[in-house]
C-alpha cells in the first residue's frame, strides 16, 4: 500500500514508522552508526546541513518514483495528491473527505537518496525538498528517458529537458566544415585550424571573393593596396598590405638578424626561400606582398592535400617537392637564410620573416588552377630579364639550370634584358617536363623573348601594351593550341593589334 | 598457498576474500593508504611484502571500475613501473608479467592538430588558463602596436586563436603580432602528431590574417631541462638587437601554460651547462634570502630572472595548483593521489565510457601519475608546486602580481557555464583560480616588472 507521506495529519509520522509496509523508515539525523561515511575526499562539507531535528525519511525508489499513488477506485485514475483524488471522488458521487491543513507546527523532513553508493544516502548529506531528492535520484541513478531533438543530449528529469531544449542550438557557431559549436572559443579555436579556413584562403586568392564567413568581413579587396602604376599584381596583393606599410620599418630590420642567429642551429633545408610564406606581414608597398602570398597559399594547398591523407611525412615531401619547384621562383636576392627546416627531431624554425623589401615578384602558385588563369597570370606577370621562363615561373616546369635571379617580374621594368635570352629554347626553358599541358608544345614551338623592351610578341602573343588580355581571348588561344597551331597564326587571329606585322623574332 | 575461501593463508592469514569484503577496500582512504604501504615496501625493497599488496590493490582496484578504481589501478601501474625501473625486486616485475598488467607503456594519443583543438576544450582544464591569460593580456598590451607573444605551452598553440581574436577586436587598429613558440624537444603530452610545426604556424597566420592581423610565427626548439635556454638566449639577442634598432612600442608577452612545472626545480639535480646563457647570472644576481646561499639556482630560478632581465610587458603564469616536488615517495605519492582523482572525477562528466576521447584523456591522466611516481631526475617533468611557492619564486625573481580584472572574472565564470556544474572559479587578490567541487585545480597569475 502506498504510504501516506502528506503532512495532513499528526498521526501520519507516527504510523509511518509502524507501517508494515516496509517502505519507508524513519530514522533520525543522529543514527550515524549504519550508513557508511561516504568516501572522504577531504571535501568540503556540502552546504545545508540539514536541520539536525528533522526527521529523515529514506524513501524506497518506487515510492520515489511513483507519480500518481493515488488511484480512484472508479475510473483508475491516477492522481500525485490525496487532495486531488478526493476532489476527483466527489465527481463520482463517492464519500470524499478533505482534511485541513494541521495546525500544528510541522516537523520539517529531510530525505535520503535510496541508492545505497550514493553520497546522499548518508542521513547527514540528506536533502531537505522532496522533489530535489526526487529529481536527484532520477538525474543521477535513474534512466534518461528523455531527449534532446536536436543534439541527441539524454536526460532523466523532465524539467531539465525541457530547460535545455529551450537554449539548445540558439548559440551556433557554424564553421564552413559544416561543425556547429555552442561556444565560441571552441568555434574560433577550431575555425583557426580547419582545413576551411585555409581553403577558404586559396580561394581569396585566386580571385575577389565575397566575403564569406569571416567575422569581420573579408579584407581582400584585390587591387586596392598595390599602387596603380603597375598593373596589379594579381588580386593576391592581399590587403594586408594595406594596414601594414605604417608599420614596415620597425619589422623589416627586425627578422632579419634572428634568421642569422639561429642560422646554425637546426639542419637548413638547401632550398633558400625568400619572403618564407609563414608571414603574411609584407613590408613592401607594391608586390613584394606576393611573395609571401605565394608561399602562403601554396602552403594552404599544399596543405589541404596534406590534410586529406593522414600519413606525415610522406606528404611532407610532396609538398617539399611543390615547394622546391616554385622555390627557383623567387630567390632572395638578400643573403637571408630563411632556411625551411625540416629538423627531425624537433619544431622547426621556420623564419617568419617578412617579406624583404620589394625585391622581386613571385606570383602565387597555384598548380591547381586551370589553363585559363594560368594563361591570364603569364600576360600579367612579366619574365624576368635574365629568363627565369614564364613556365619555371609557374612552376609547371623545373628549371634545371639555376636559375638566374628574378630580379624583378613587372612589366614596366625596363631594367630587363630581354636581349640575350632570344638562345634559350623555347621560351627559355630547360628541360619541359610532362608538367602543363598543351602549352608545353606552345612553347617548344615558339622563340620569343621576354621583355618588355622587345617589340615582339611575347610567348603567348599578349603584349603588355594590350594591359592583360581577356580571358575570352585566351580561351580562344586554348582551343586552338590543342591542334598546335603555331603561335604566330594563333597570335595573329588573337587580333593584338600591336603586334600585327611584327616579326616572332 | 592454501586457496580455500575461508582459511586463506595469503597474503596473510584472515585475509577477506568475498567481494562483499572486498568492497569495503573500495574507500579511497583505503586505497590510498595501502599504496602508500605498497610503495613504502617498494622503498625498503621487501619483495614480499610489496608483491603482497600489489596483488591486493590490484584486485580491487579495476582498471574498469569507478573513478577511484580507475585511479588507484593508474597509481598501481605507477609503482609497478617504479619497481622495475629503480627496484631490485623481480619479483615485482615477475609479478606484473605474471598478471599479464595491460600496457605498462603509457599509450598517450598522437593527436592531429583538429583533435587536439576539441580535446582541449573538452574540459576547462586548459581553457581555463587561456582564458584568463588572454585577459590579462589583453588589458597588458593596450596602446602597443606591435606584440610579442612568447608562447610556452604544452597545449601546441591552442590557445593561439582565441588570443588573436580577442586582440583583434579591440578597437585601437590591428597590431602586429609576432609569436615566438617554444617547440619542447621533449615528448610530453598532449603529443601531435606533427612532423613540424609548419603547419599549424601557416594556419595560425591564415586565420591572424582573416581577422586582418598580420602574424609572423616562430619556432624555437629547446628543452625544458635546462630552462629552456635556448629560447632565453634568442630572445635576448632579439632584444639587444631592437635596442640598436631603438625599436619602440613593441610589447612583450611570456604566456606560461602549464609548463613551467617542467623545469627542474631544486629538488631535482641540477646541472647547468658550462655555456648555458644562465652562468652569468649566478654571479651577478644577489641571493635572495629564501633561496639557500650556498646551492646554486635551480634551473627553474634562473629562468624566471632571465625572463625578468628580459623586461617583459608581462608574463602570465599559468598551472596546475599541486604539490609534486618532494623528494620522498610517499609523500609525492599522497599528494598526487589528493590532486589527481580529480581528473578522474571529472571525466565521467563530459566523456562517455569507452570513447576513444576518454582513453585518451586517460591514458593521459596515467602518463601524469606515472612521471611523478615512476620517475626521477631530468624524466620527472611533472614537477608542480603550489601556487603559494610559484608566488614567492616571482617575487624573488622581482615581479609583481597584477589582479585579475572584473572581466576577466566574468569571461572564466560565463566559459564555466558551458561546462558540468562542479566546475568553479574564485578570485583572489592577486590570482585566478579554477576550482572542481571547491578543490583548487588551476590557478592563473599575471605578473609585470616590479
Amino acid at each position: 500500500m502506498p504510504v501516506d507521506l502528506d503532512n495532513s495529519s499528526s498521526a501520519t509520522k507516527t504510523t509511518v514508522s509502524n507501517a508494515a509496509s516496509g517502505d519507508a523508515s524513519v530514522s533520525s539525523t543522529h543514527d550515524q552508526s549504519s550508513p557508511p561515511k561516504p568516501p572522504p575526499k577531504k571535501k568540503r562539507n556540502q552546504p545545508g546541513m540539514p536541520d539536525p531535528d528533522a526527521d529523515v525519511i529514506a524513501l524506497s525508489p518506487k515510492t520515489l518514483l511513483a507519480t500518481n499513488r493515488f488511484v480512484c477506485e472508479i475510473c483508475n485514475k491516477g492522481f500525485q495528491r490525496d487532495q486531488n483524488l478526493q476532489l476527483h471522488r466527489r465527481g463520482h458521487n463517492l464519500p470524499w473527505k478533505l482534511r485541513q491543513r494541521s495546525s500544528k507546527e510541522v516537523k520539517k523532513r529531510v530525505y535520503v537518496c535510496p541508492e545505497p553508493t550514493c553520497v546522499h544516502h548518508d542521513p547527514s548529506r540528506a536533502l531537505g525538498d522532496l522533489t530535489g531528492i526526487k529529481k536527484h535520484f532520477c538525474r543521477k541513478h535513474g534512466e534518461k528517458k528523455w531527449k534532446c531533438d536536436n543534439c541527441s543530449k539524454k536526460y532523466a528529469v523532465q524539467s531539465d529537458w525541457k530547460a535545455h531544449s529551450k537554449i539548445c542550438g540558439t548559440r551556433q557557431y557554424k564553421c564552413d566544415c559544416g561543425t556547429l559549436f555552442s561556444r565560441r572559443d571552441s568555434f574560433v579555436t577550431h575555425r583557426a585550424f580547419c582545413d576551411a579556413l585555409a581553403e577558404e584562403s586559396v580561394r581569396a586568392h585566386k580571385m575577389p571573393p565575397p566575403p564569406t564567413n569571416n567575422t569581420d568581413g573579408d579584407p581582400v579587396a584585390p587591387t586596392a593596396a598595390v599602387s596603380s602604376p603597375t598593373p596589379p599584381c594579381a588580386p593576391e596583393a592581399t590587403a594586408v598590405a594595406s594596414p601594414i606599410p605604417p608599420i614596415q620599418t620597425p619589422v623589416t630590420e627586425l627578422p632579419e638578424n634572428p634568421t642569422q642567429v639561429l642560422e646554425e642551429a637546426p639542419p637548413v633545408w638547401t632550398p633558400r626561400l625568400s619572403g618564407s610564406g609563414i608571414s603574411s606581414h609584407n613590408s613592401s608597398s607594391s608586390c613584394g606582398s606576393g611573395s609571401s602570398s605565394l608561399y602562403t597559399s601554396l602552403f594552404a594547398s599544399s596543405t589541404v592535400s596534406l590534410e586529406s591523407q593522414n600519413s606525415g611525412s610522406s606528404d611532407l615531401i610532396r609538398a617539399m617537392a611543390h615547394l622546391e619547384r616554385s622555390m627557383e621562383l623567387a630567390p632572395s636576392s638578400s643573403t637571408e637564410p630563411i632556411s625551411y627546416c625540416l629538423a627531425t627531431n624537433h619544431g622547426l624554425s621556420l623564419f617568419g620573416t617578412a617579406a624583404p623589401e620589394s625585391r622581386q615578384y613571385a606570383p602565387p602558385l597555384q598548380p591547381a588552377m586551370s589553363a585559363t588563369a594560368l594563361l591570364q597570370k603569364a600576360a600579367q606577370m612579366g619574365a624576368a630579364a635574365s629568363g627565369g621562363s614564364l613556365l619555371v615561373g609557374l612552376g609547371l616546369l623545373p628549371s634545371s639550370s639555376a636559375s638566374p635571379r628574378l630580379e624583378n617580374l613587372h612589366w614596366n621594368d625596363h631594367k630587363a634584358e630581354p636581349a640575350g635570352a632570344a638562345n634559350r629554347s623555347g621560351l627559355g626553358l630547360g628541360v619541359p617536363s610532362n608538367e602543363g599541358s598543351g602549352l608545353k608544345e606552345l612553347m617548344m614551338g615558339s622563340s620569343p623573348t621576354f621583355g618588355p623592351t622587345q617589340p615582339t610578341l611575347d610567348f603567348l602573343g599578349l603584349g603588355m601594351a594590350a594591359g592583360g588580355s581577356t580571358i575570352g581571348g585566351l580561351s580562344a588561344l586554348i582551343t586552338s593550341i590543342g591542334g598546335g597551331i603555331d603561335v604566330a597564326a594563333a597570335a595573329a587571329s588573337f587580333g593584338g593589334g600591336d603586334y600585327a606585322g611584327k616579326d616572332l623574332a | 598457498m592454501n586457496n580455500s575461501q575461508t582459511h586463506r593463508l595469503w597474503p596473510w592469514p584472515g585475509f577477506p576474500t568475498s567481494s562483499k569484503a572486498l568492497g569495503s577496500f573500495g574507500d579511497a582512504n583505503c586505497m590510498e593508504q595501502l599504496l602508500v604501504y605498497c610503495a613504502n615496501a617498494i622503498e625498503n625493497n621487501d619483495a614480499t611484502l610489496s608483491h603482497q599488496i600489489l596483488w591486493v590493490i590490484n584486485n580491487i582496484a579495476s582498471p574498469d571500475g569507478d573513478s577511484n578504481q580507475r585511479l588507484t589501478c593508474a597509481f598501481l601501474r605507477a609503482l609497478i613501473v617504479r619497481a622495475a625501473m629503480i627496484g631490485t625486486s623481480e619479483i615485482v616485475t615477475a609479478m606484473a608479467r605474471a598478471m599479464n598488467y595491460p600496457n605498462l607503456a603509457p599509450q598517450t594519443h598522437r593527436f592531429s592538430v583538429l583533435e587536439l583543438a576539441n580535446f582541449v576544450d573538452l574540459t576547462p582544464w586548459h581553457r581555463f588558463g587561456f582564458t584568463a591569460a588572454n585577459a590579462a593580456i589583453l588589458d597588458a598590451v593596450e596602446g602597443y602596436s606591435a606584440i610579442h607573444i612568447v608562447d610556452l605551452s604544452l597545449t601546441h598553440c591552442m590557445q593561439i586563436p582565441t588570443l588573436i581574436d580577442a586582440i583583434a577586436t579591440r578597437l585601437d587598429g590591428p597590431p602586429l603580432i609576432k609569436l615566438t613558440v617554444a617547440g619542447l624537444i621533449e615528448d610530453i603530452p598532449p603529443i601531435v602528431d606533427l612532423f613540424s610545426y609548419d603547419e599549424m604556424g601557416l594556419k595560425l597566420v591564415n586565420f591572424a590574417r582573416s581577422r586582418n592581423i598580420s602574424l609572423v610565427f616562430k619556432v624555437i626548439p629547446c628543452s625544458s631541462s635546462d630552462g629552456f635556454a635556448r629560447l632565453i638566449e634568442y630572445l635576448r639577442i632579439l632584444q639587444q638587437q631592437q635596442q640598436l634598432l631603438a625599436a619602440h612600442d613593441e610589447a612583450l608577452v611570456i604566456n606560461c601554460q602549464m609548463t613551467l612545472h617542467c623545469i627542474p626545480d631544486e629538488t631535482a639535480i641540477n646541472i647547468t651547462n658550462s655555456d648555458s646563457p644562465y652562468n652569468s647570472f649566478s654571479s651577478s644576481c644577489p641571493v635572495s634570502s629564501s633561496s639557500s646561499s650556498t646551492s646554486p639556482l635551480s634551473a627553474r630560478a634562473m629562468f624566471l630572472k632571465a625572463i625578468r632581465s628580459l623586461n617583459p610587458t608581462t608574463v602570465v603564469l599559468v598551472d596546475e595548483d599541486a604539490y609534486f616536488t618532494t623528494n620522498d615517495l610517499v609523500d609525492r605519492l599522497r599528494s598526487a593521489f589528493n590532486y589527481l582523482w580529480i581528473p578522474y572525477d571529472t571525466v565521467d562528466t563530459f566523456l562517455p565510457r569507452g570513447s576513444k576521447q576518454r582513453q585518451w584523456y586517460e591514458a593521459y591522466i596515467r602518463w601524469k601519475i606515472e612521471n611523478v611516481i615512476a620517475h626521477e631526475g631530468f624524466d620527472r617533468v611533472e614537477r608542480q608546486e603550489p601556487k603559494g611557492r610559484w608566488a614567492e619564486r616571482m617575487r624573488e625573481a622581482n615581479f609583481r602580481a597584477v589582479a585579475f580584472g572584473e572581466a576577466a572574472a566574468t569571461e572564466v565564470k560565463i566559459m564555466l557555464d558551458e561546462h558540468a556544474a562542479g566546475w568553479g572559479s574564485k578570485k583572489a587578490e592577486d590570482n585566478l583560480v579554477l576550482t572542481w567541487k571547491g578543490h583548487n585545480v588551476v590557478f592563473a597569475t599575471a605578473w609585470v616588472p616590479a
